[in-house]
């Protein structure tokens, strides 16, 4: 996982934090690979919300059933974009359908991750001392063990079900948020308009949800969407290794796995399609997320 | 043009294959093989897994051996007699046979290559039933008198088996077993060498295994290879008196992914390969023929020879008879009518393994070919359905259970899509291995995959182990049915050791279990495997693949 | 330093030892029995009471965790419950097949990634710039085990540039492939980061100047811009161990490469919980002393930054 280390964003008062959002919308949209990043994340989402209209078939429509032999393996031709699989299911729905799992599991994985990591780090940077010790202690391990063993020891003896698997996700990958928060409270926490607001009497809650965690939003940002291209994989590798998605629930990483034994026999589509899909998406959230930290923090770019 | 060519090379390779057998074998080679898994125990005593007794049959030996038709015949033991209720055994032992005198790159073995007497056969059970070695096999023997106060410490030996002088050995039971001498022929019951294994201990044994097989062990690099070589002072000599085994050695790769293993097998790296279902048409196995006596197909191709047989084993989902819906008959029955058994396999299995109409397989004594089964009928399924409560209002939704694996996987997406044509709704739930297995002994699943291809050839261990009520759990009985007739039939057949009166036990008891319906029959096994064209000598056995035994081949280049 | 180093390995050990606690609270509170996997199907409860009192199964966790610290500190880890064989032999086993792969993908990593980042500042915006940029791109957005799949394909099956996969008793030709997969992520990585700093290097005042006083132009980058360009370089193999032992995990499974990642994936499938935990405490224990000698190495590189 990729963690950049971002300092100090700019300005904290209320009223500038709108032009801050507009200026930063306007360096994004200069920064071509970042609108092309846009696109194709929105494509995707857009992919999965509207999936049935876009779609000839069910993704679970199994035409061996009715067809035989002939909707078996089908290359890809007129009526199968991208082929059929071994039970003559069409792979461009599953496809298509396969962005809606690794969106979801990405966005819950991700909310958890954020989640955790915003309020351990917050908790961490604000309060100091033992608290502190204890967190970064916590994150120090997590971020020590082999993440994807983590997580197929959780997700390869626990009952099977998409909430296991992005909740194991989301425990192990919060870490470079917490870190990130941690540091941004730490540099503001004795700043004057903090300092300010304690000699008003507001509470500590207060003081660290409002104030602070304001000033953190940006970087969490920026982390949380380049953190999706590393959670879409992830979750393809653990459906790629058997651990994953349920089937017939058409998940890209189970679709590369199952047809994997076909490729090398010739049978390409059913592995490579799903494959493009996930380096697309993936691309995607990188080269958003790429863009927004350029755009969010201008200090950093160049 | 092109077609003709190809028959024209087939019969060439068959002329050549018949023309082989009589040419005078050639001796030297390494076989090179894969397998599929770093081997769990090289060790009988404690092996329990497929893959380790493929390497286990090369360097041990048991007193008997399972033919590559599923007899048993004579290996270690010469001959053997019984009493007239089938409660003593007397085995003539072979002379000559020696365990191997060297080891590991020619380094002397702790029993210096001495012969094997009825003394090691003594001793190999006792420590098999020491209840400090802890043999995982062990209850396999459980019928041996004295198995129990040995067990226990009451005595320090097991009083059953004795040796009556230098080659005569005695086995004593506590009662009629019928299936006994099959047992013996189980990778489990090998004779061993006890200088060897005192040596190193039962653990570290293992890693230095010593037995009297045709190849000795010499190397096994962790989760890479195992390498054996010839053994010099093997007893067996082939029909004209030439000295067994051919090959100079063995050397298996331990090889995961049988899509790697295909690839390595076309690149002449492998000899022999397991033919996974995308390979099985460029394999040949669309054009097999097949012996009706044996049920064994095969097919030539420039690839090589590729073999096939149905297998003693049964693939079924079963179904916990205490949990519901499963306690309802009509529901069980209703989702063995709902599966087209034909197009399943023909499609989604390339046609080879055979629908199941029961629990035993072909080939397997008392198997009723006249078994009626269930046949694809989604009007009758449905209708049970409704009669159970279940319909278009009320639809039945269950979860099915199994362990990854593409096989498995392929099977379930298809049961899947023909439940729904009922109006079942099947939740397809991936487990390992052993979380499925832990939760099935515990009952906690409903509907759940097992399998199971016999240890050794008798239908006891298909219906005794897999569905008296004695082995509910743990024991192998894991639909939890409990019928006294069925209970009591099969037990008779135990006792019992004429067999045409075992034959009509065991068929009544199937009989009972298919209209009880606790499992999904879905289809019996097919073993195959496919071996490099030079290769001579090769036999599939309908054991399995994994039994097959190298001591006779060679090869012709 | 000495003391800087003394420090940073005593803050390792309540890392080293919380991994030791979430490894065995992960691998307790998971449902199934390891004594019952041992023995395959059907075992009979007599023999798997006793399998499970000889591995120690029946003991309160706490006395399980002492144990296994106290055995950990004479390097005694256990013993595995497939086998039998020592956990620690079972791990220096594979050592160096993962050893090997390891350094080949770092080494792919930094050559590859330095060199496509060096030419692209070098020539910026010319097609070699757009070309290795793109390339970078794709190398952090596609999963490692479709990168293996691929290769597999084109170099073995579509090629047949290398006889096949496995580890050919390391065989330098078995080893390409695998090392490819494994170092195109942290070569792409190490690109981006190489360009952008190079860039920022070239455009500082001493290079100019050393430009003014008449230096080659090569002479100029190499001498000046690359070694600062390396503090970025040996931060991304920092920060990348911990997916870079993760992609070994997928790496051997797809090249049936018989090191750490396989034995690890099969404790998993097999409970083999004491080569778990083994592999577990190693790969973290690998990736914190990377991570010290990484902070070490930035005094090499950069003269500013002192260790006291």
């Amino acid at each position: 996982m990729e963690y950049a280390p971002v300092i100090g964003v700019g300005t904290s008062a209320e009223g500038q934090a709108r032009s801050l959002w507009y200026d930063a919308w306007v360096r994004l949209r200069r920064n071509k690979l970042a609108m092309l990043g846009l696109g194709i994340v929105v494509l995707v989402i857009l992919l999965a919300i509207f999936a049935p209209y876009i779609t000839r078939y069910d993704p679970t429509e199994q035409l061996i059933w009715t067809e035989g032999r002939a909707a078996q393996l089908a290359p890809p031709n007129a009526k199968h974009w991208f082929g059929t699989d071994l039970y003559g299911r069409d792979i461009f729905s599953r496809v298509v359908y396969g962005s809606r799992v690794s969106l979801q599991i990405a966005i819950a994985a991700m909310g958890i991750s954020v989640f955790i990591g915003t309020v351990l780090g917050a908790l961490a940077g604000y309060y100091g001392g033992w608290i502190d010790e204890v967190i970064s202690w916590l994150m120090n391990v997590i971020y020590a063990f082999p993440f994807l063993l983590f997580i197929i020891t959780v997700v390869a003896f626990l009952p099977p079900s998409l909430t296991l698997v992005y909740v194991a996700i989301g425990l192990i990958s919060w870490v470079s948020i917490g870190r990130v928060v941690r540091g941004q409270v730490l540099a503001f926490k004795n700043q004057e308009f903090v300092e300010a607001a304690r000699a008003l009497g507001v509470s500590n809650r207060r003081i660290i949800f409002h104030h602070i965690l304001h000033n953190v939003i940006a970087p969490v940002i920026v982390q949380a969407t380049l953190g999706m291209g590393s959670i879409i994989m992830t979750e393809a590798a653990l459906s790629y290794l058997g651990f994953g998605t349920q089937p017939p629930t058409p998940s890209w990483g189970l679709e590369i796995s199952m047809g994997q034994d076909y490729l090398l026999s010739g049978k390409w589509w059913w592995s490579i399609f799903p494959g493009i899909a996930i380096c697309l998406t993936v691309l995607g959230f990188n080269l958003l997320g790429d863009g927004l930290r350029d755009a969010l923090d201008p200090r950093l770019k160049q | 043009m092109r077609r003709s060519f190809v028959l024209l090379l087939a019969a060439l390779l068959v002329c050549g294959l018949t023309a082989s057998v009589l040419a005078a074998p050639k001796y030297g080679g390494i076989w090179r093989d894969a397998l599929n898994a770093n081997p769990p125990d090289l060790n009988p005593v404690h092996a329990t897994d497929t893959t380790s007794a493929e390497v286990i049959y090369q360097i041990f030996e048991s007193l008997v051996e399972i033919d590559n038709e599923g007899n048993i015949v004579p290996l270690l033991a010469e001959s053997w007699t019984s009493n007239e209720d089938g409660t003593v055994f007397t085995f003539k032992l072979r002379e000559g046979v020696r365990f191997h005198a060297t080891t590991e790159g020619g380094k002397p073995t702790a029993n210096g290559g001495r012969e094997m007497t009825a003394e090691d056969v003594v001793w190999t059970f006792n420590h098999i039933c020491d209840p400090a070695v802890n043999s995982e096999r062990a209850y396999f023997v459980d019928m041996i008198k004295g198995y129990a106060d040995y067990r226990e410490g009451i005595t320090d030996h097991l009083a059953g088996v004795k040796a009556l002088d230098k080659y005569t050995v005695q086995f004593e039971l506590s009662y009629p077993f019928a299936p006994f001498i099959s047992i013996l022929g189980y990778n489990s019951f090998m004779i061993l060498p006890r200088e060897d294994v005192e040596k190193w201990g039962h653990r570290e044994f293992n890693f230095h295994p010593v037995g009297t097989g045709p190849f000795k062990f010499e190397e096994w690099v962790q989760d890479s290879k195992v390498v054996l070589s010839r053994n010099e002072n093997y007893w067996m000599k082939d029909a004209d008196g030439n000295q067994l085994p051919y090959l100079d050695g063995i050397e298996f790769r331990i090889i995961v992914d049988h899509n790697i293993e295909w690839t390595e097998f076309l690149a002449g790296n492998l000899y022999q390969v397991y033919v996974d279902d995308p390979y099985y048409e460029q394999a040949g196995g669309t054009k097999m023929t097949v012996n009706p006596e044996t049920g064994l197909k095969t097919a030539v191709t420039n690839l090589g020879l590729f073999y096939e047989r149905p297998q003693l084993g049964t693939y079924y989902y079963g179904m916990n008879v205490e949990k519901p819906p499963f306690n309802d008959k009509r529901v069980r029955q209703a989702l063995n009518y709902a599966i087209n058994r034909e197009v399943l396999i023909d499609l989604v299995l390339n046609g080879r393994p055979s629908p199941a109409k029961g629990v035993l397989p072909p080939g397997m004594m008392a198997y009723n070919p006249d078994l009626a089964g269930y046949t694809y009928d989604p009007e009758k399924a449905r209708q049970l359905m409704a009669e159970a409560g279940y319909g278009p209002n009320n639809p039945l939704e269950i979860d099915l259970y199994y362990n990854s694996s593409t096989l498995h996987e392929r099977v379930a997406e298809a049961m899947q899509a023909q439940y729904a044509q009922i109006g079942v709704k099947l939740n397809l739930r991936v487990l390992d291995w052993g979380s499925l297995l832990d939760g099935v002994e515990r009952g906690e699943y409903g509907m759940f995959r097992m399998g199971w291809v016999v240890d050794y050839p008798d239908p006891d261990n298909f219906l005794y182990v897999l569905l008296h009520s004695e082995n509910i759990g743990p024991q192998g009985n894991y639909a939890r049915f409990n019928n006294p007739r069925f209970d009591e039939l099969t037990k008779l057949a135990r006792l019992e050791t004429d067999t045409a009166k075992r034959i009509q036990y065991y068929q009544e008891a199937e009989r009972l279990v298919v209209e009880e319906a606790p499992w999904v029959f879905i289809y019996h096994y097919a073993t195959f495997s496919m071996v490099a064209p030079f290769v001579r000598g090769y036999e599939l056995p309908s054991f399995g693949q994994y039994a097959n035994k190298f001591r006779a081949v060679w090869l012709d280049r | 330093m000495g003391r800087y180093l003394v420090k940073r390995l005593l803050a390792a050990v309540p890392v080293l030892l919380g991994v030791i606690i979430v490894t065995f609270i992960l691998t307790t509170i998971v449902p199934g029995d390891p004594a019952r996997i041992m023995l395959g199907q059907r075992g009979s409860p007599e023999t798997i009471a006793k399998i499970r009192a000889e591995m120690g199964l029946d003991d309160p966790l706490p006395i399980q965790i002492i144990n296994f610290i106290k055995g950990a500190l004479t390097l005694n880890l256990g013993y595995s419950y497939r086998n039998n064989m020592a956990v620690t032999d079972a791990i220096l086993a594979r050592l160096p097949a993962t050893g090997m792969l390891a350094v080949a993908a770092i080494i792919v990593a930094v050559v590859m990634g330095m060199s496509l980042g060096i030419i692209s500042a070098t020539k910026q915006y010319s097609w070699i710039d757009y070309g290795s940029m793109l390339f970078a791109l794709l190398g952090i957005s596609a999963p490692t085990f479709f990168v293996g799949l691929l290769m597999i394909v084109v170099f073995i099956l579509i090629l047949g540039w290398i006889p096949g996969t496995g580890y050919g008793d390391g065989a330098f030709i078995y080893l390409i492939l695998p090392a490819l997969t494994l170092g195109v992520r942290p070569a792409a990585l190490i690109a981006r980061l190489t360009r952008s700093s190079m860039l920022e290097v070239i455009r500082q005042d001493y290079i100019c100047t050393a430009k003014a006083k008449g230096l080659h132009n090569a002479k100029v980058i190499f001498k000046h811009a690359l070694k600062n360009a390396m503090v970025p370089v040996v931060t991304i193999i920092g920060v990348e161990m911990a997916s870079l032992l993760s992609g070994v995990v997928i790496t051997e499974q797809i090249f049936s490469w018989p090191g750490l990642g396989r034995l690890s994936i099969e404790a998993v499938t097999n409970r083999d919980f004491p080569i778990l935990r083994g592999t577990v405490l190693f790969m973290a224990l690998i990736f914190m002393l990377t991570n010290i000698l990484v902070d070490l190495s930035y005094a090499l590189f950069d003269p500013r930054i002192r260790y006291e």
